[in-house]
Parts: C-alpha cells; sequence; structure tokens
C-alpha cells in the first residue's frame, strides 16, 4: 500500500512478492559511492509519426486502494489524487530547470528581491481555468488562506509560511486576511507580491516551504467554507483545472478520464482523450503484458523489475526518486517544554563508533541487489541522486567492511564476553531494533541485518519481536522519550527543496533520533544563509553536511531507490525530468492502440 | 410472534448501545492517529495537533462518544479523515459497488450449488456424487486470492473477455450503457467467487438429502407408488431446504461484508477494502460506523433467519 505519501514512502512503496535472487552483480569501482547496476533513460520517444492522436491514451495508476478524489493540491494529502488529476496540471504555478530550481515561463514567473524581502508573482497573461474564467492574483493569495486557515483540512502549513507578514495572525484566526500578500494592480490583476520577514535561498527552488506551488480556482470555490471544501462537489464532481487537459469524467476511486482544455495557456495538447485507471499491484505486470496501458503513474514495485523488463515493446524509463531510507539512532528525547531535541549523555546508543560499526556491518548494496535487481540500491548519504547538483557523489557512505565494525568496536572497548559483546563499562549490551512491517523483501532485508549484526557480536533483537504495524513504529519512535527502540529502520520522501532541517535540526519533531549538534546546527543553517544565494557556496554547504551526518553516524543512509514504469512504444515524449514542464501537453501517440 | 419479533428487536437496542461503547474505546485504544505519516514533513507537525484538536481528537472519551451519538441521531456519521468525505456518503457508494457483486454472487452460487447438492444426495455414493464431493473439496482447499489472480491472469488479460479493473467503465454513458458496463465488471469475480464458493451449500444440501431418503415418510411414498421424481420434488427438497434457509438470513445481511481479495485483485471499490483501511490508518469515524453496521447487520440476521425457519418449518414456532 502506497497511501503514506510522505512518511513510509521508501520502505513502502516497494511492495513485492517475489524473493528471488536475480544474481547480477554490477561492477563498481572501490572508492565512489555505491550505484545500481541498472542505468534507466529519463525519457522515452517513439520515433514515427504522430498518427494516433486521435486515440486513447491508456494509463494506470498502480495502487491497492482507491484513490480518494481530491482535486486541488493543496488539500491533497496523498501521490494517487496527485497522479490520476495529473493531466490537469495540479495548478502548478512554476516551472524549474533540472535542479528544481524556479525558472520563467509557467503559469507564473516569480521575483525575489532581497533588498525589500519580498517576492512578486506574476501570472501569464494567457492563463486560463478549464471554464474560461482567467487565472488571477486572487486565486495565487486564496491557496494561502486554504493552507493556513484555523479550520482547514490541510496538512501543509509549515512554520515556515511564519515568515509572511501577518501569517501568524492569519492562522490563529486572529485577522481576516493575510496583510503581507498584496494586489499591485488589483485583486483581480495578474501580480502579487509577498512580504516576508527575511527571504531565503531555498525560495528560488519549487517545493520549498515558504512560498507555495499552486494556485485555487477562487470564482470556483469562493462561497465554500474552507472547512468542506474538500468535501464539496467544486473540488470533488466538477473541478476546474489550469493545465492542458481537463476532466470529462470520472468513476469515483476508479478512473479518470480527460480530453484538451481548450484555454490552456501552454503548448496545445496532443492527444484527443486520456484514461487513467487503479491497476493493483498484484496484476500490473499481467496488464502490461497484455497491452493494456502506455505507461504507469507512480512507481512499480522494484521486486517486479525483472518481468516488466522482459516485456515487448515497451523501454522502461525512470530516475532516481524523490525519497530514502535510513537506519535512525535513539539517541536522547524531545523537550515538549523547550520544544527542542536532547542528546542524552549515558544513551546505550551514544558512542558514534558502535553506530559506525553496525553501518559497515550491513552488505546493503548486495542486499538491494538481490531483493530489488537494481531498482533500489545503497545510500551513500543522507540526500538522494536525484538532486544532482546538491547530492555528493563522492563519498563513500558506509560500504561493507567487516574487519573494519569489528575494529572499531573492539577499539572502543566493546569487548566480548560469551557469545555477545558487552559495553564498556562492562554491562550488557542488547540492542533493539525497530521497523514497519513491510513486504517479504523488505522484511529479508531486516533479517539480513540482524544476522549481520550477531555475526558482528551484537545481541540485537526486533523490538517487539517481529517488524511493527506502521502506526504503532511510529507512535513508538514519535514519542518525546522512548526507550524501546535503540536503532530503527524508516524512510522519507522528500519535497523537491532538499533543505533537511525539518528532519535533523535541533527543534524538529521529525528527528526522531534526537541527535543535536552545533556543527549539525550551523551546516544546515548556512544552506540557507545570505551566502547561500550563491548556490557553488550552497552545493558546498549541503556537501559538507552529508559528510558530517555520515562521520557522526547518528543516522545512517539506507537505500535509494528508482522510480520507473514501462513506456509503450506507441508514446511520443514521455519525460521524468523536472524540466519538462510541459511534458502532458507534447505527449503524442504514433499508434491508435498500444503496440 | 410479532410480540417476540418486537422483543427481540427492542433488545437489539442495548446491545447496539454496549456495542458501540467498546467499538469507540478499542478503535481510540489503537496505537497512532489519523494523520501521522501522511504529513509533509516540511510541514509543521504542530499542525498534526492543530487537526487532533479541531477534530476533537483530545477531548476524553465520553465526551467524543457523546458527540458522536449526538450526531449519529441526525444522521450524521461524521467525516472520514481519510477521505475527507462524509462517512455515509462513502458507506452508499462502496456498499452500492458491494451489494451488486454480492448479490450477483450469491444468485450464482444458489443456481450452481442447489442442483449440484441434490444430484449428488440422490447418486449417494455413486460416480457422479464423487465428482461433486471432489469438485467442492478442490474449490474450498484453493486459496481464493490464487483463483481470482489466475481468473484475472487468463479471462482477462490473456483472453481479454472481461474487464479487469473498477465497478464500471469510464466511458459508459446512459442509464443502460452503466448498468451493462457494471454487469461486465461483476461477471467475471462473480463468477469465480460463485464456482469456488459452493462447497458450504452443497454439503449442507447432499447431506440432508441422504437423511431424508432413508426417513420413514420417504419410504412411505416410495411404497405407495408415488414416483421418484415427485418424491423429490415434493418430499426431499423441501426438507432439505430447512438448514439453509437456517443461514439464509445471514448470508441477506452478510452481503454488505465485502471481500477484501475480490476488491484488491479487480481494483473494485467495496465494503471490505474501505473497513482494511480504516483500520490501517485509523479513520476512527469509519471504523466506528462500519463495526456498527456490521454488528447491526448481524443482530438482524439472526432474527430473520429465525424467522424464516419458523416460516418454512412449521414444527419451528417463536413463541
Amino acid at each position: 500500500m502506497s497511501k503514506r505519501k510522505w512518511a513510509t514512502a521508501g520502505a513502502v512503496l516497494l511492495s513485492a512478492f517475489a524473493l528471488a535472487a536475480c544474481g547480477k552483480s554490477g561492477s563498481s569501482d572501490k572508492s565512489a559511492a555505491p550505484e545500481s547496476n541498472v542505468k534507466l533513460p529519463s525519457s522515452y520517444s517513439a520515433k514515427g509519426s504522430a498518427s494516433g492522436n486521435n486515440s486513447t491514451l491508456k494509463l494506470a495508476e498502480v495502487n491497492d486502494a482507491p484513490f480518494k478524489g481530491i482535486t486541488l493540491s493543496v488539500l491533497q494529502d496523498n501521490a494517487e489524487d496527485a497522479d490520476v488529476y495529473a493531466p490537469g496540471g495540479a495548478e502548478g504555478l512554476f516551472n524549474t530547470d533540472k535542479n528544481y530550481k524556479i525558472v520563467d515561463g509557467g503559469l507564473a514567473n516569480q521575483k525575489l528581491n532581497r533588498k525589500d524581502n519580498t517576492a512578486t508573482i506574476t501570472i501569464n497573461k494567457k492563463a486560463k481555468w478549464s471554464d474560461g474564467k482567467p487565472v488571477i492574483a486572487k486565486d495565487v493569495e486564496y491557496a494561502y488562506e486554504v493552507l493556513a486557515n484555523k479550520n482547514t483540512t490541510s496538512q501543509q502549513y509549515s512554520a515556515d509560511f511564519n515568515r509572511i507578514k501577518g501569517m501568524e495572525a492569519y492562522h490563529a484566526g486572529k485577522a481576516k486576511t493575510i496583510s503581507g500578500i498584496t494586489y499591485p494592480d488589483g485583486q483581480n490583476g495578474k501580480v502579487v507580491k509577498i512580504q516576508f520577514s527575511k527571504l531565503s535561498p531555498a525560495m528560488s527552488y519549487a517545493g520549498n516551504s515558504f512560498i507555495w506551488g499552486s494556485v485555487v480556482p477562487y470564482h470556483h470555490i469562493k462561497n465554500i467554507s474552507i472547512a468542506k471544501l474538500a468535501s464539496s462537489d467544486a473540488v470533488r464532481k466538477n473541478p476546474v483545472f489550469v493545465g492542458p487537459y481537463k476532466l470529462k469524467s470520472q468513476v469515483q476511486g476508479e478512473s479518470t478520464t480527460w480530453v484538451p482544455n481548450q484555454y490552456y495557456y501552454g503548448p496545445k495538447p496532443k492527444i484527443k482523450s486520456i484514461t487513467i485507471q487503479v491497476v493493483s499491484t498484484s496484476n500490473v505486470t499481467a496488464a502490461f503484458k497484455a497491452k493494456k496501458y502506455d505507461f504507469a503513474l507512480g512507481s512499480l514495485a522494484g521486486s517486479q523489475y525483472p518481468d516488466i523488463k522482459k516485456l515487448k515493446s515497451y523501454t522502461i524509463v525512470g530516475s532516481p526518486a524523490l525519497s530514502y531510507g535510513y537506519l535512525g539512532f535513539n539517541l536522547g528525547h524531545f523537550d515538549t517544554k523547550t520544544g527542542k531535541n536532547v542528546m542524552d549523555k549515558n544513551a546505550k546508543m551514544g558512542n558514534k563508533n558502535l553506530r559506525k560499526a553496525m553501518a559497515y556491518a550491513l552488505d546493503l548494496n548486495s542486499a538491494y541487489k538481490k531483493m530489488y535487481h537494481g531498482m533500489s540500491w545503497q545510500a551513500n548519504t543522507l540526500l538522494p541522486p536525484v538532486f544532482k547538483k546538491y547530492w555528493d557523489k563522492s563519498n563513500p557512505g558506509f560500504k561493507y567492511n567487516m574487519k573494519k565494525a569489528k575494529s572499531l568496536l573492539d577499539k572502543a572497548g566493546y569487548k566480548k564476553k560469551g557469545k555477545w559483546r558487552v559495553q564498556p563499562n562492562g554491562k550488557k549490551l542488547t540492542i533493539y531494533f525497530g521497523a514497519m512491517s513491510s513486504n517479504s523483501a523488505r522484511e529479508a532485508i531486516y533479517q539480513y541485518s540482524l544476522q549481520q549484526w550477531h555475526k558482528l557480536g551484537l545481541n540485537v533483537k526486533m523490538a517487539t519481536g517481529k517488524p511493527m504495524e506502521m502506526n504503532s513504529f511510529y507512535s513508538t519512535i514519535q514519542a518525546p522519550k522512548q526507550n524501546k527502540i535503540d536503532v530503527f529502520s524508516a524512510a522519507w520522501s522528500t519535497s523537491s527543496e532538499p533543505t533537511p532541517t525539518h528532519l535533523y535540526g535541533e527543534d524538529a519533531p521529525f528527528n526522531m533520533g534526537h541527535f543535536v549538534s552545533k556543527k549539525n546546527t550551523e551546516l544546515m543553517n548556512n544552506m540557507n544563509n545570505e551566502k547561500a544565494w550563491n548556490t557553488n557556496y550552497r552545493v558546498k554547504q549541503f556537501k559538507a553536511w552529508q559528510k558530517y551526518m555520515n562521520e557522526e553516524a547518528a543516522y545512517i543512509p539506507d537505500d535509494f531507490n528508482y522510480s520507473f514504469t514501462p513506456v509503450n512504444h506507441r508514446v511520443k515524449n514521455y519525460s521524468t525530468s523536472p524540466d519538462d514542464s510541459f511534458m502532458w501537453s507534447k505527449l503524442q501517440l504514433t499508434a491508435n492502440s498500444p503496440k | 410472534m410479532w410480540k417476540t419479533i418486537l422483543r427481540r428487536v427492542l433488545i437489539m437496542i442495548p446491545e447496539l448501545i454496549v456495542l458501540s461503547v467498546l467499538v469507540f474505546l478499542l478503535a481510540k485504544a489503537m496505537p497512532g492517529d489519523p494523520f501521522t505519516g501522511s504529513i509533509n514533513p516540511k510541514a509543521d507537525p504542530a499542525q498534526i495537533h492543530h487537526l487532533m484538536k479541531i477534530n476533537g481528537l483530545y477531548d476524553p472519551w465520553y465526551q467524543q462518544y457523546w458527540n458522536w451519538v449526538v450526531h449519529l441521531f441526525h444522521g450524521d456519521l461524521g467525516m472520514s479523515y481519510e477521505y475527507q468525505e462524509p462517512v455515509m456518503d462513502l458507506i452508499k457508494q462502496r456498499g452500492a459497488n458491494t451489494l451488486w457483486l454480492a448479490i450477483f454472487t450469491m444468485l450464482l452460487t444458489y443456481f450452481i450449488a442447489l442442483p449440484l447438492g441434490i444430484y449428488a444426495g440422490r447418486h449417494e455414493g455413486k460416480w457422479q456424487d464423487t465428482v461433486v464431493r471432489v469438485y467442492t473439496y478442490v474449490t474450498m482447499s484453493i486459496p481464493f486470492f490464487v483463483v481470482l489472480v489466475i481468473g484475472i491472469w487468463i479471462f482477462g488479460y490473456g483472453l481479454n473477455i472481461f474487464p479487469t479493473s473498477g465497478s464500471v467503465s469510464s466511458t459508459a454513458s446512459g442509464l443502460g450503457g452503466t448498468i451493462l458496463s457494471r454487469l461486465g465488471h461483476i461477471i467475471l469475480p462473480g463468477l469465480l467467487g460463485a464456482l469456488f464458493g459452493t462447497v458450504n451449500v452443497v454439503q449442507y444440501l447432499r447431506s440432508e438429502v441422504i437423511d431424508a431418503k432413508h426417513s420413514d415418510y420417504v419410504r412411505t411414498a416410495r411404497s405407495k407408488g408415488v414416483p421418484m421424481k415427485d418424491i423429490y420434488k415434493h418430499h426431499i427438497f423441501r426438507n432439505s431446504l430447512l438448514p439453509i434457509a437456517a443461514f439464509a438470513g445471514y448470508s441477506i445481511t452478510g452481503l454488505l461484508g465485502g471481500s477484501i481479495f475480490t476488491e484488491m485483485v479487480f481494483s473494485y471499490p467495496g465494503m471490505g477494502l474501505l473497513f482494511l483501511n480504516a483500520i490501517n490508518y485509523r479513520d476512527y469515524t469509519v471504523i466506528t460506523a462500519l463495526v456498527l453496521l456490521y454488528g447491526f447487520l448481524n443482530l438482524l440476521g439472526t432474527l430473520l433467519s429465525d424467522i424464516i425457519l419458523s416460516v418454512v418449518d412449521p414444527r419451528v414456532r417463536i413463541e
């Protein structure tokens, strides 16, 4: 089940049946980071004339449950809704380059003025909703009202929005409007000015937590109370869109059907009709074999790759996913009074060498190759490679080295006494490992980890005897103070702006291992300080942080993965690259049905 | 009899109240909350607390329970946290899908199982009986999800005869078109469900027929020279149906239960998956509504079974 978009995507998305070993061993040089032994293209375009544009493009949304049917991205909390309404453009404001940096030419352009700390958003003059009404300044502003309203059902509010003047008062219900958001040429105009207390370099990237990246159709929803928006017909049954396609019909929870939006401001959409249908993970491979679909939205499971690879007349296209898995260590607690994480001096896992030894004892590279056939591979840092510029490719991470692991423990005083090693003070050492129940491939990796740690001489046990159900797992490690789990396996989906402060900061409740250090705070602050407007400087800070985090080993990078789909050989211009902002309108077909 | 029925219905009320309190408490006792895990890590975790608060999830349980009961009596089962839709709407949508499939499957099951049961009983010990028995044992012992996956693989993807996903085609239009499309979508799962779900009915009926065959009234009828065909039609069949009739009440109310496997393999949005996901994602409002609904249906089923039995079997009297 891929439902949980953010907290578990890495671990849970990769559902699987097969444990079959692939047996391929990729060659990798010794110094650099482990990489996947499979290289996937990030785009595909069929050759030949677009003679199939009058037919229907058939897409599969791979999911084991019906989608929920919330069309507005400001209210969505899951990936399925985002997928099945993707041809409608997700009300996206900005185009981006390969590194998710905001560039001109989208629904709106953004200009940051560091002198007076304002962001000016100028909407494309031709931009219209699919009902023919123009996109106006109020549409940009109202998105902030929806996500910050006191009674909203949106889960998107971030403390960073408080940098907008008047936002805090509005969020608390003390003000009726957000005073910092103004319209230089009127509410029905095309310009929005946002006054910040201070700009951040992160604001130049899509997916940042300061500037919301989508609009809402104010004219369409203004009469509905914000609390009831998500359940309203305007959002669920008769939505309007700004993208290249508009919704023709939908079967709630099952499928959506799209036709070109004649009012679209961008390149003219070429395909007469698009259908997106939910297909369960258990038969998506069979569905592609039977040529029922042209490509999938969302990602397929890595364990299905060997079968998908064999498909004739399909090419597998993929790119590293915006997610990664990690192992965290419980090093302290969260002080609810001060709102800060505190490291405990005497924490069981407090010794850096113990943590490092546990990391070096795992041959994750081989394990992932075997279980996920190159669709997941060992991660080297806590930043996924999709951020090409920021990811430190040269960092070797924790390459398997049992010898080193043992000597680290010996040196740190974790001597063997009988079967198991004991703490330097001679006391017994039992480490509790927490993990979420998942598919068989993932659980095999848990078992493998336990086995390796036992080889190392550490008495590591599953925290509750077996992998935990997701809710129990998170309520255990999210408790301000807990001693049931010492080391845990979890995963994050990240937004397209990579600043990790929300996950590893001193005051971040998501910093569930409670790792805090001056250097960590400093490095993360540097990512968005004044100097960080210079990209080279910013990149350096990100790389220094990745290096530092590996040195401290408070969180161990676990796995990166591909998000991939087969693409049928009748599809032209399919791309997964973030700079391909007009992909949906560029899509074409060279035949009337999947080849 | 009416008095008894009324009394039984009245007893249901305290039963349902106790059930609702239990369900309410147990649902809240599960670890976790409806929001953890779905929140964007960039968003403020304070937002989780905010959402918990505005949804009243921090209130003491009795207060939450009371609010819920008050709303219930206004016909409002609350909003689903997961789907952000009224629970009533969700149950209506999913319930309709589930009913379609379940009724179709049930009719098919009886259509296949009744003749088979009688046939096997009539030919007790002969090869015909063996064939039927082997068929029921084989179908019973194959896990149903395997049947579904193989079924969809052969008839859906391989031969391309049946639709493979959803409850209705996205292109279906008009009332007639929609109904036809819906029927098209339930034929394969319904047929598989029926073909592989006959064991209970067949075995019950078979043993009842065998019992009846050796009973005094059949012997008497035969000695009077009544033709075998008529004996089966008028004596054996009717009497053998009694235990099945007794089950009918349960089956009717069980129609809304849904089948998790079928719904998953065929991406068919029904009640089974709704319930499963509600539990997984701590969708409290949906959990309580569904458990209560199933509880009510179970009580109703028992009552219906008793009533049906008293109607078809003159020996049974409800006093």
